[in-house]
């Protein structure tokens, strides 16, 4: 098989993402809740042209491709999702780069992780 | 970071939320805002102030009433009190009455029916009182089908009023729970869906709240017909 020509590929996107929740998500619950958010907002015709993929995911923070221009329609996408695996959840962006390895260095490596404070100690 | 201080005028904590004002706030911080407007219903204020650093909390009050005559009665009793006075529209006898009231800062919660309860001549008044149409975000995070349908529909008609009569408009998550906001980033993009554009998004959601605090805060220092024009300390020695 030949490998598609550089200039021909579609221009990509990759978001980085952090996920406010009580509990570890997995990934196969947090990519359910983006598809039927996805296929809830925009349907399989805006889906098809969006091309979100998760690449990576683990510890609440990720990596999301999309395709350069729906950038802010993934934001909003992301943004309706309210619950993932049964508890409530925030999808928070940290930001967006041209490359995985960009999105890694600038927004994910220096980040710790957040949760909510417990009240109790307050 | 961002070049916009960011303010979410919106927010209830307990009893009326679920989440308490620490958390709101640490929170609100971590997503990157300035400030956020704690607006309970009345009667169900916050029992204690809460203050996390590197965010304001600014106090506020959501008025809902049944009946559009105890409005104005209401807006006087608190008005003194907030910074942010916030009305929950209803029909339109009720937002009436509030955009053609001054005093009143914020009309939120417009109905998302089949009744909208906003039109030209509401949009003109609010023009002239200076009330903000605040457009609530978490219809369109919660709901799913045709209410969200219907909600983005009424919100692209209220947009178009806002601007074809130069209405102040704010975005707001009228979060009850610290899972109910979203990063301004992502509010951003959720107002695009209803045609919002980039900038008008990003003053509705820094500018516009942020004149409206300082508006009242000033308001507060120094008596309605009074202004100060110049203070000098020394000619009185």
């Amino acid at each position: 098989m030949k490998v598609l020509p550089p200039t021909l590929r579609d221009p990509k996107r990759y978001l980085a993402l952090e996920l406010i929740c009580e509990i570890r998500v997995s990934r196969e619950d947090f990519l359910n809740e983006i598809f039927s958010n996805s296929a809830a907002l925009i349907g399989d015709f805006g889906s098809s042209q969006a091309g979100i993929r998760l690449l990576d995911f683990n510890d609440n923070m990720g990596i999301l491709r999309c395709k350069r221009g729906s950038g802010d329609l993934t934001r909003a996408i992301l943004a309706t999702i309210t619950r993932v695996g049964g508890y409530p959840a925030i999808v928070n962006v940290l930001g967006i780069a041209g490359t995985v390895r960009s999105a890694t260095e600038k927004y994910i490596e220096k980040r710790d992780s957040y949760n909510v404070p417990d009240d109790k100690h307050i | 970071m961002s070049r916009f201080d960011y303010y979410d005028l919106n927010v209830h904590v307990l009893p009326d939320g679920s989440g308490s004002v620490n958390q709101m706030l640490s929170i609100a911080n971590h997503l990157g805002y300035s400030g956020i407007g704690i607006t309970n219903h009345i009667d169900r204020e916050p029992p204690s102030d809460g203050s996390h650093e590197g965010i304001e909390l600014i106090h506020g009050v959501e008025i809902e009433v049944r009946n559009s005559s105890r409005l104005h009665g209401f807006v006087g009793k608190f008005r003194k009190k907030v910074d942010v006075l916030v009305v929950h529209g209803g029909s339109e006898s009720i937002n009436r009455s509030a955009v053609e009231n001054p005093n009143v800062d914020v009309l939120t919660n417009l109905p998302t029916g089949r009744d909208n309860g906003f039109n030209h001549v509401l949009a003109k008044s609010a023009h002239d009182n200076e009330v903000a149409i605040a457009f609530n975000l978490d219809v369109i995070i919660k709901q799913r089908g045709g209410r969200r349908v219907h909600a983005l529909g009424h919100f692209r008609k209220n947009l178009q009023l806002a601007r074809k009569y130069n209405v102040p408009t704010i975005l707001t998550s009228n979060a009850m729970s610290c899972y109910d906001m979203r990063a301004p980033r992502e509010m951003i993009a959720l107002a695009g869906l209803f045609g919002m554009e980039e900038d008008e998004a990003n003053a509705a959601l820094s500018t516009i709240p942020e004149g409206i605090i300082k508006r009242n805060r000033r308001n507060t220092s120094t008596p309605q017909g009074v202004r100060i024009i110049q203070y000098n300390s020394q000619e009185f020695c």
